[in-house]
């Protein structure tokens, strides 16, 4: 009976498990995916779907990294902001890599906006 | 789903680490089971796979992490970043390591002959099986308790099989008749009752993470989960070829079943090493869909 009991609570507990988050996935960004932008954007912001760690960053325009600062001992979160340097008109790449904080799974992803004079 | 230098070695390190740690565990509960029917100069020979096996499942578990670190920069000079280090255990892969480490200390006391380590070095095994459902896709369901109580069954049973097959070889080997039907007619009392909680454990962890998902099986992940099922399904002919022919024909003494024997053993470390692989491979470079 009680070997019975044990074995009904361990299937309830695994049905009634949340779904999967695993691998973090990029949900939204500042600036947006294929945004064009009139403005130089002082600030870029990544919005994962659940925590993660941001272990590398790099924004590329006109052929050249453009240095980032990325603080790798941050705690896990969702949303990351870091500050950009001035940004002249052009076309940029955004190359992120992220660790999700359940699961340690890497995950990497890129985009790119652009800035019109 | 894009795969590249750094993601394969990664994979690989990952199903070589699954491979060493379920070889010793699985020959380290074989000797428990299936010792007092061996001769000494066997049960030394399992003894000599299982340190081998050991010291594999710990290299092959620190160069994941340093692979895993090469592969969030791309190049190698990620593999000797510590903060890429630091991320990666600090997300359950230290806990999973450090667990399998210890395990795999214990495990390690199989190596004396002496009857006395062979509880701790069973508790080794078990640890160092069980220290993958520290991390991961289950791991990272809520509430995670009921189905990492299910992986870890999952992984002993798996530990059991095919970690049971390298000794068979080595026991098939010696040619000696009547010891190959003992041995096989005692592994397969065992298997018959281990391989239904291994396929039971499996459909409810399958059924746990597609169950919030309708487009499982067109996902990158449900298409390899396919071909681990399909894989399964042919090592479970084999068992079943070896459980219901080969075994009565090895206790009949029949010439033929034994060659057959040496050849469906084989056959299943095969398609045993190919299950890793892609195990390792959805584990690591794709995940359950939402």
């Amino acid at each position: 009976m009680l070997k019975q009991a044990m074995l009904a609570a361990a299937l309830s507990g695994a049905m009634l498990a949340g779904p999967c988050m695993a691998h973090a996935k990029l949900q939204s960004s500042s600036p947006a995916k294929d945004a064009q932008l009139t403005e130089a954007p002082k600030t870029l912001t990544l919005t994962f779907n659940e925590a993660a760690q941001v272990a590398v960053l790099k924004l590329v325009g006109g052929g050249k990294e453009i240095p980032i600062a990325v603080d790798k001992n941050a705690k896990a979160s969702p949303s990351f902001t870091f500050p950009l340097p001035a940004l002249a008109p052009g076309s940029y790449t955004v190359q992120w890599t992220a660790v999700a904080a359940d699961d340690g799974h890497v995950t990497k992803g890129s985009f790119a906006f652009s800035i019109k004079t | 789903m894009e795969l590249s230098g750094w993601d394969a070695a990664a994979v690989c390190a990952k199903a070589i680490t699954y491979a060493a740690t379920f070889g010793a565990a699985g020959a380290i509960f074989f000797l428990a089971y299936c010792g007092s029917l061996l001769q000494e100069p066997q049960r030394s020979r399992i003894r000599r796979l299982i340190g081998t096996w050991v010291l594999a499942s710990a290299v092959a578990s620190c160069a994941r992490i340093l692979l895993t670190a090469a592969t969030m920069s791309g190049d190698l000079a990620g593999m000797f970043d510590m903060t890429f280090t630091r991320m990666i255990l600090g997300a359950g892969e230290g806990i999973a390591t450090g667990v399998r480490m210890a395990g795999l200390a214990l495990a390690a006391l199989a190596l004396r002959p002496s009857p006395r380590f062979q509880p701790l070095a069973l508790v080794g095994a078990a640890l160092a099986s069980m220290s993958f459902a520290g991390i991961g896709h289950v791991h990272a369901l809520w509430p995670s308790v009921a189905p990492s109580a299910f992986l870890c069954l999952h992984l002993l049973c798996a530990a059991f099989w095919l970690g049971a097959l390298a000794p068979l070889l080595i026991t098939a080997r010696d040619r000696n008749e009547s010891q190959i039907a003992a041995v096989a007619a005692r592994f397969g009392q065992w298997a018959l009752g281990v391989v239904t909680l291994l396929l039971g454990a499996g459909a409810i962890l399958l059924w746990t993470l597609i169950g919030h998902a309708a487009p499982f099986w067109g996902s990158d992940y449900g298409r390899m989960m396919a071909i681990k099922l399909l894989m399964v399904a042919a090592l479970l002919g084999i068992a079943a070829l070896n459980k219901l022919y080969l075994t009565p024909g090895l206790l009949r003494g029949q010439a033929r079943a034994f060659v057959q024997f040496r050849r469906a053993v084989q056959a299943e470390m095969v398609l045993g090493a190919l299950i890793l692989l892609i195990t390792a491979t959805f584990t690591t470079v794709t995940g359950p869909p939402r």
